[in-house]
């Protein structure tokens, strides 16, 4: 087949993704594991005392039994990679992919370039679940094995979206706009229920401080428990995500070209809508609000490598949990010692960078 | 050729009706259509062209009757199955993401990948084909978005061939085309269904390419209101009282096709006056006139109907038969302009048959117009129901009334809180005659109208 770079003239801009494009997709993804890599031993090594990169790659080796390097290390340091930064920082990485990773089904499905994984009440109903978690005199269930904030807000997030779900529904099918119009209603509802809480409750002033700097979004995990049980929330959605991965291509095409080809279109919209809601909230449950990553990691890496959501998920995946890996280091170096949220730091530098991409690209944002 | 005929047609449609909330806008349609076949569907705005088209390609349901695809009906097949079978190009088709071309054609092999998605080398091949067959293989790295609008309906028919269908359903694929583009389209599709011997049902709203490159044509108005060769289907009066326009259909001068022209304007009023008005004007609705009209037509006595509205099955039948139709649009009362038309038929009318139709708010004018025209002397029949229709019931006594209006069976029928049953009162006290069957319905209808 003919694979020869047209003849068309392109701004520089959007010739330079064009022979990325042509690379295989393995090469890509082995690319991006290796620069995930990079980025962990970073953040791993920056902090309050920096630990060598080198000393770090051996004590990860050493924790794997199969290596045995001689310790030349503080105990002391041992601990801090592998108990108080290594989960954070894996943590942090798992919040990325399944914010990713969400934004390319939402995308995708609804065929919007601009979609966002909380469209559809994620943010409100986790938003919400905090809220009461704050309010609530308990700070864990289970005594002290899980902390009450993440569960509630993953169950407020699915809970809300299989809501917003069952409102949009209209005589047997689910329209994309009446299903944004019900996120957006239900969004505006629970805000209002999420202040009045706040408003009427005893513990409002200790529950105001936490449910902000919560909202603002900060990567908040001190144990690997819930860094264990996200991850394998997390990796069951890319599982799923890649098997619709020809689906999501197909529906590219509108709903009812993806119905002319034979698909399913109305169990496919609730499956992905479902898995992709439950990507969201599991990273929301341990993050809170992080606005931006789950909207410009799938975009700029469709135009670097093209929309075919095969190689779109996993590359997606990987190249979310680097930027949130490397926003969340800047976010504690910029003003150290002071920590920025890293939500407001996404924030800052994604909302630009976005802006940037709509304006020279205006072209592809025709729905 | 033999086996041709005795093999199953490829798509047998039989008597499905389809509406969308529980509103009729498909009635009883049959088709058949064999394998190799290039089928135009015409028909205008509204008519139901695109929903016949969705009814085929198994989105959407018939209510009544079935789907033959291959002699199995359609459901059975299930979703990939049709889509194995059956492709679509639409009229347009946005894709958001920058698709290359090529891409785009291997969204055809869909229905054939399995769960993880993987493509065979089969696949490869026969995208390869498909961009060839539509000459598209140097667009091949292009993105699908960056294309012209005829080059993009290239690749959607080339991501259908990529289907590999046997049938190929076309919604108005050139509506939103250049005239180049248009032929370049409507070439491309001929040469497929020549070369590779696929089926082709195209709803075109452009009469002249229809007639054109299709040699078997469907008129269509929430039914089949004709199914023929271009040179019948095309007839002035039939487009007229279809389309509500008049056309002139002529060879032009060194071309081998029919053209259909919007007559100059000393045309139409020149042939509006030749035209010898029908005397004879059937009143029906709901199925109540069809064996009347069907008598009238094998009689070859030419009669106007009306009013009737789009969807109703008289008003299916009556595009197909009469010679003059009066049309409302669907589910509407009778409007003020329809009414007058009904009138100025009347005008003309020796003989009015007024058939058992159901009286409602909607139709009642239509009596009253038929008593003003009885008090002028036209004369008027008043066909009694019959066993096979809307029953006579006996148990219905009008009291004071006489026993003709009770055999009018018009209080079965009446939803009019007793309008109706005046009317047809007044019609009768006017001189109005009951037949009891149709055919003493045309039997009087020849000695009236010929005089």
């Amino acid at each position: 087949m003919n694979r020869a770079p047209t003849k068309t003239v392109y701004t520089p801009w959007k010739s330079w993704p064009a022979t990325i494009q042509t690379l295989p997709a393995s090469l890509i993804l082995i690319a991006l594991g290796v620069a995930l890599l990079a980025a962990i031993f970073l953040a791993v090594s920056f902090g309050s005392t920096s630990i060598p990169i080198g000393i770090i790659a051996q004590i990860l080796l050493n924790s794997t039994g199969v290596f045995h390097f001689a310790r030349q290390w503080d105990p002391a340091t041992e601990l801090i990679v592998l108990q108080l930064r290594l989960p954070v920082v894996i943590g942090t990485g798992l919040v990325g992919v399944g914010l990713s990773v969400a934004g390319v089904l939402f995308q995708g499905m609804l065929r919007n370039p601009l979609a966002d994984p909380y469209l559809i009440g994620t943010s409100s109903g986790a938003a919400l679940g905090a809220a009461i978690a704050f309010v609530l005199p308990y700070d864990t269930i289970y005594g002290t094995y899980f902390p009450l904030t993440p569960v509630l807000a993953f169950v407020g997030a699915m809970i809300t979206v299989l809501f917003v779900y069952a409102l949009a529904r209209v005589g047997g099918q689910t329209p994309v706009v009446t299903l944004l119009l019900a996120g957006v209603v239900i969004n505006s509802v629970l805000v209002a229920f999420q202040t009045l809480l706040l408003t009427l409750s005893p513990h409002a002033l200790v529950g105001l401080q936490g449910l902000f700097s919560w909202l603002s979004g900060g990567v908040a995990v001190t144990t690997w428990s819930p860094v264990v049980i996200v991850g394998s929330i997390i990796l069951v959605g890319i599982a799923f995500s890649l098997l619709f991965s020809g689906v999501l291509d197909a529906f590219g095409l509108g709903e009812e070209s993806a119905a002319y080809l034979g698909l399913h279109v109305g169990g496919y919209k609730l499956l992905i809508i479902m898995v992709g809601s439950l990507l969201a909230a599991a990273a929301v449950s341990i993050s809170g609000l992080i606005g931006f990553v789950g909207l410009v990691v799938p975009h700029v890496i469709r135009l670097l490598f093209g929309p075919r959501h095969r190689l779109l998920i996993p590359a997606s995946a990987l190249a979310g949990a680097i930027f949130l890996i490397l926003a969340d280091l800047l976010a504690r170096v910029v003003i150290a010692p002071a920590v920025l949220p890293v939500g407001v730091f996404t924030a800052l530098v994604g909302a630009p960078f976005f802006l940037f991409l709509l304006r020279s690209n205006k072209r592809a944002y025709r729905w | 050729m033999v086996d041709e005929q005795q093999s199953p047609p490829l798509l047998d449609v039989q008597g499905i009706a389809f509406g969308y909330d529980r509103q009729p806008l498909l009635y009883d349609v049959h088709m058949q259509v064999r394998r190799g076949e290039m089928v135009g569907l015409l028909g205008p705005n509204g008519s139901g062209k695109t929903t016949l088209l969705r009814l085929i390609s198994g989105v959407l349901h018939p209510q009544q009757g079935t789907i033959l695809l291959e002699g199995k009906d359609l459901q059975t097949w299930g979703r990939r199955g049709i889509a194995r079978r059956v492709a679509v190009v639409p009229q347009e088709l946005h894709m958001p993401f920058a698709f290359t071309v090529e891409q785009m054609v291997n969204l055809g092999r869909t229905p054939y990948l399995n769960l993880l998605g993987t493509r065979t080398k089969e696949d490869q091949r026969i995208v390869e084909h498909a961009l060839q067959a539509a000459d598209i293989s140097p667009l091949a790295g292009r993105i699908f978005n960056e294309l012209s609008g005829g080059e993009r309906q290239r690749v959607i028919v080339a991501l259908a061939l990529a289907q590999q269908p046997a049938l190929l359903l076309l919604d108005e694929p050139t509506s939103h085309l250049d005239i180049k583009y248009q032929i370049d389209v409507l070439e491309l599709v001929q040469r497929l269904n020549r070369e590779t011997g696929v089926t082709v049902i195209a709803a075109m709203h452009d009469l002249n390419l229809a007639a054109r490159y299709f040699p078997r044509l469907l008129l269509f108005q929430r039914g089949v209101v004709a199914d023929a060769t271009p040179a019948e289907v095309l007839e002035p009066q039939l487009l007229r009282r279809v389309y509500g326009v008049h056309v002139q259909v002529g060879i032009l001068r060194g071309a081998e096709y029919l053209s259909v022209l919007p007559p100059g304007s000393d045309f139409s009023a020149n042939n509006h006056q030749e035209e010898t008005q029908p005397r004879v004007h059937v009143m029906a609705g709901g199925g109540s006139g069809e064996l009347l009209m069907r008598a009238l037509a094998d009689a070859h006595i030419p009669f106007s109907a009306g009013a009737l509205n789009i969807g109703d099955s008289d008003h299916t039948l009556a595009l197909r038969l009469a010679h003059e139709v009066v049309t409302e649009q669907p589910y509407t009362h009778l409007s003020p302009a329809t009414l007058e038309k009904v009138r100025s038929q009347l005008m003309h009318a020796a003989v009015l048959v007024v058939c058992p139709m159901p009286v409602g708010p909607g139709n009642l004018p239509l009596l009253q117009a038929a008593v003003e025209a009885a008090q002028r002397g036209v004369k008027v029949l008043l066909l009694a129901p019959t066993s096979e229709g809307i029953p006579l019931s006996s148990d219905v006594h009008i009291p004071g009334e006489d026993s003709l209006l009770q055999q009018s069976g018009i209080a079965a029928r009446d939803y009019t809180n007793g309008e109706g049953v005046k009317l047809i009162g007044a019609l009768l006290q006017a001189g109005a005659s009951l037949v009891s069957s149709v055919g003493e319905a045309v039997d009087v209808t020849k000695t009236c109208a010929i005089l």
